[in-house]
This record gives C-alpha cells, structure tokens and sequence, in this order.
C-alpha cells in the first residue's frame, strides 16, 4: 500500500524513511509475536498428542519407540472406560438440561415483560462466574445427606448434570437471548396473525430459525461439562467417577502415557462432536 | 427491540391468551432455569453460610454452633493469610500478563486480513475446548528435567545441563494465563471488531507513528474493554486453583485449593464452607466493580 501511494502528499513523504523503517519493525514485531502465540497454545496439545505414542511406561524425552500400546491398555481398561463412559452421560444429561432451561429462559426474556426482569437475569447468570471449587463444594454441603425414596442422591450422576449446568445453563441463556434478538417479530406476529398459538409458533416457526444457535449453544454446554473435573472431584463416588476427575487422582499419584491417550480421548470426543455439528450446519445451508 | 416485544405481548390477537396466562407464561418459561439457580446455586450458598458458623470438633464433619471462630482463623493463621494474599497475588499478575498477551492477539486478528481470521479463531478456541486437567498435563510433561523444554534445549546446544522449570511459579503462571488467555482474547477481539480501521491510517497521515497512534487512539478506544478483560480473567484465575497447585511450588496454596484440602482431606466442613463465602463474596465484588465499569461505559456514550 504505502508503496503503491502517490507521492504527492507532503507529510507522507517526509515521513517516508521513519515510516518505514517503523513499518519493518512493527512487521518483525507481529511476526515475532505471531510464532510465540501459536506456539504457547500448541505446545501442550503438540506434547500431549506426541507423548500418547510413546512405548516407554515413563514420561521422558526424547522418545525411543512409538508404538499404539497405551491406547491399548486404555481401552482395556474398565476403570478408565467407565470414567469415560460416565463422562459423555453425564455431558449428555448436561446438556439436555441446561438446553431445554436455557433456551425457554431466553424465550421468556425476549418475548415478555415481567417484573424484576433485572433481578432474573442477575440470578440466572450468576453461578457461571461463580468459581466450580465453590459451586461444587455448595452443592455437596447441601445434598450431601439428602435421600429420595430412599435413595441416596449424593454421587450419583443426575447430581453431577444439575452442577454442571450451573455454568452450562447460563451460557446457553446468554447465547440464546442474543440469538432470539435477531428473530424477525413480524414472522412470529404473522403466525399469531394466522391464528397460530403461541407454543406451536415457537416450536415450528422459532425454534427453526434460531437451530444453528441452538445447536451451538448445546454443543458448549456438551463441551463444559466433558471438560469440568473440579465440581465433579467433589460429587462423584468411586463409580460414577468422570475420566477428567480420574485423570486428576492420577496426576498426583504418577504420571504416566496413559493420562496422554486420556487426553486425546477427551479433545478427540469434543473436536468429534464439533465436526459432526459442522457436517450438519454445512448440509443445513445446502438446504436452504 | 424490546419495544417491539412488549406490543406484541400486549395487543396480541390471539383470544386464548389472558391476562393471566401472559403474566404466568414467562414465569412458567424460566421456571426450569430459575429452579436450577435457586436450588443449586441459591440453597447451597445459604447452607455454606450456616456451615460456616459451625465448629468442627474432632473428627465430625461438623458440630452445629454458632461461632466467628473459622472467618477469625483467616485472619490469624499465617496459613490462611498466606492463602488469600497468594491467591490476590497470583490472579493478579497472570491476568496482567493474560491481558498483555490477549491484547496484542486480539489486535493482530484484527489488522490481518480476513482470510487468518478463522485461523487465528480455531487457535484461540484451542485452550478453552481443552480440558484444564489436560492443559496441565501438557505442561506438567514440557517444564520437567526430563521434559520437552528441557531436551529441546539441551539438544539445540542452547545449555549444557538438563534444567526444570516444573513446580516453580513460573510454571504456575505459564499455566495459569494459558487457562484465561481465550476469554480476554475473545472480549478484546470483539472490541477491536468495533473500530473503524480509518482511525489507523487518519492518524498515520497526520503523521504520527505507530507508537503514537497507538498510545493516543487505540488505547483509548479500548480502555473499557480492557477493563472488562481484565476482570473477567481475574474471576478465572482466583477460581482456577488446580492448575497453580500442579504446576506449581508445593507451597503455593490458593484459596481453592485450601478448601479442597478442608474438604476432601481434613474434612472440615465449617472451615471449607467459610473459604468459599469468602470467595464468593470476593468474586461478588470484583463483578460489582465490573457493572460499575460498563455501566459507566455506557452512560458516556450516550
């Protein structure tokens, strides 16, 4: 650009050999700071992936021999599966519950006048700036000795759900209430106008318009609750144990290439969910 | 906008809707989320704050009382004292450094050209679709002796003897702004987005250098999102206690993580609960700060 300028603009040219020589070092500067951010970000993911291959049983560079066996040994494994399996039950519940609260939540504020509209929102979005240590050890204090027909509700997984949409539900409230803003009022008003009723408008005319954000709103709250190991560490028993509370209790015993495989197990269930909503969002364009 | 919705609420045509329906209905809406807030969120923090009144007396969970004794403990105990000046300490000097670092990604993402956009935004997604407890695993096998730090160096003929950076605060830090960077990163981005790029090059015709147009324009223009940033990853990094405690020197505890520790090892469950009131109250304050911030962001412009 500053090339290719004309040069009949006075300042410009005067200034021409400090700008450029500022132009140079502000170019090295974003460079420089270009191949320190990526890899700041990479080198975990980068050691984590790398290390799942390793033969060897401690953790130590450089790597001698590659080999498959600690994804063996994982999945051998009954302990580590069913704290993975336990994980994706309960960010699926998670999900499902903080979906269907948030986004009637989200509904509610866009389309209605109530009173302490501020207050509501304040107590909706609260807990998710609320530190998990807090949340998680709140909810252990206070249903810790609560049983239902007998039936100890401490340690199970339906606990573990409602405490992880904690953070989850807000998100998809907020998410959503931005979402629902851009929904045209006077398609909704249409459907009143042609003697719709306010549930089947929102089911087949909102809900539709709105579905990427849906679906993207659910996809985190899927995501946090995978990932959470702190409210988790203080609401699951032995067996309903999510594999990021297991890694935890491991980490501080001994380390070894077998918390690497957990590791890519758990980003490879994100990034798989992630690439199955693209798939869908992309096939969703070629529809319309 | 909400205009419109409160019309369409009131003048609806539909015969079925009463009054009362439309006054129940957006309750009837947030019934399941405010439900979830209340009973677990709501509950739970009265509960702790009862708890914490309570004695811990031998090896019971808790013996109801009514003392001061566990909040008096905070301010007598070198341990605890030590805790929450730890905590202020080091939330404060990774969000410093979490904000520098957000700050200068977020205005490289926006002067490159939009086709590094996307890229830049899948890098910058990374560290919050991972899980912390493998953030911290990744850089529990880069800072060791035996790690990826150390060979690269050793094998690059940078150094001569293996070093570690493991449980130093350096690696706490690295780990700690590695959690909170997305969040800054993504309210600075969205900042940045509201600027006219015309700023940049009006102030470079006038003559001034990058450095200058910089200091006197975009500064500025992004002071309250600074701010908020800056804030929202002090939230983060007071509530992030796993990852200091694993990264970092053994003496390093954090307000979270004594509590943790009260809870799960010493099963002190008053004590636990005064921990937690105390830092929610210090997160309550410094979002009380924050409103205070934007709201005053608002009224100025317009």
């Amino acid at each position: 650009m500053a090339d290719t300028a004309p040069p009949m603009e006075p300042p410009k040219l005067a200034h021409t050999p400090r700008a450029r020589l500022d132009a140079t070092l502000l170019r090295i500067l974003g460079l420089a700071f270009t191949v320190f951010i990526i890899a700041y970000i990479a080198i975990p993911v980068v050691v984590t992936l790398v290390m799942s291959f390793n033969e060897a049983s401690v953790i130590r560079f450089p790597i001698k021999a590659w080999s498959f066996a600690w994804y063996q040994d994982f999945f051998a494994s009954p302990q580590w599966v069913d704290a993975l399996k336990s994980s994706v039950i309960i960010a699926l519940g998670t999900t499902v519950i903080s979906t269907v609260s948030g986004v009637l939540a989200a509904w509610a504020f866009e389309r209605f006048t109530f009173p302490l509209k501020s207050v509501v929102y304040l107590v909706i979005m609260l807990p998710l700036f609320m530190p998990g240590v807090v949340l998680g050890l709140g909810v252990a204090m206070a249903f810790g000795n609560v049983s239902i027909f007998g039936y100890d509700i401490y340690g199970t997984r339906g606990l573990v759900m409602l405490a992880h949409s904690l953070w989850a539900m807000p998100l998809v409230f907020m998410l959503m209430e931005a979402t629902f803003r851009t929904v045209d009022h006077r398609i909704v008003e249409a459907s009143y106008d042609l003697g719709g009723r306010p549930v089947q408008t929102f089911f087949e005319i909102v809900l539709p318009s709105v579905s990427t954000g849906i679906i993207s709103s659910a996809l985190f709250a899927f995501v946090i609750s995978l990932n959470e190991f702190v409210m988790a560490l203080f609401l699951t028993t032995r067996d309903t144990q999510t594999l990021p509370v297991l890694m935890w209790l491991s980490l501080r015993s001994a380390g070894t290439p077998r918390l690497a495989v957990a590791s890519v197990v758990l980003a490879g269930a994100v990034f798989v969910s992630l690439a199955l909503i693209m798939v869908w969002y992309v096939r969703q364009l070629k529809k319309t | 906008m909400s205009g419109a919705s409160e019309t369409a609420a009131l003048d609806s045509p539909a015969p079925r809707r009463t009054f009362w329906s439309a006054a129940l209905m957006p309750w009837l809406l947030m019934s399941p989320a405010l439900l979830i807030a209340i009973a677990f969120f709501g509950l739970p923090i009265l509960f702790m704050g009862r708890m914490s009144f309570n004695a811990h007396i031998d090896q019971r969970f808790y013996v109801p009382d009514f003392t001061w004794d566990n909040y008096a403990a905070m301010l007598t105990d070198p341990t605890f004292r030590n805790a929450i000046w730890t905590t202020a300490r080091l939330a404060l000097i990774s969000s410093i450094a979490t904000v520098i670092i957000g700050y200068a990604f977020a205005m490289l993402v926006w002067l490159k050209p939009k086709r590094w956009r996307l890229a830049f935004v899948a890098l910058a997604l990374c560290p919050l679709l991972i899980s912390e407890i493998s953030i911290i695993f990744g850089w529990w096998m880069f800072f060791p002796k035996n790690g990826l730090l150390s060979y690269a160096l050793v094998s690059s003929g940078l150094i001569t003897d293996k070093i570690s950076l493991m449980y130093t605060e350096f690696a706490a830090f690295v780990g700690l702004t590695y959690v909170t960077l997305p969040f800054c990163f993504f309210i600075l981005l969205s900042i940045f987005d509201g600027i006219d790029k015309k700023v940049l090059e009006a102030s470079a015709d006038l003559g001034a250098a990058p450095l200058r147009t910089f200091h006197e324009v975009l500064l500025p223009l992004t002071k309250g999102g600074i701010a908020a940033a800056f804030a929202q990853s002090f939230i983060w990094a007071v509530g992030t206690y796993a990852t200091p405690s694993a990264l970092g020197p053994d003496t390093l505890w954090t307000i979270g993580y004594l509590i943790q520790e009260q809870m799960l090892g010493k099963h002190n469950w008053p004590r636990a609960a005064a921990f937690s009131i105390v830092l929610t109250v210090g997160v309550a304050i410094v979002m009380m700060i924050i409103r205070m911030l934007s709201s005053k962001r608002t009224a100025l412009n317009g």
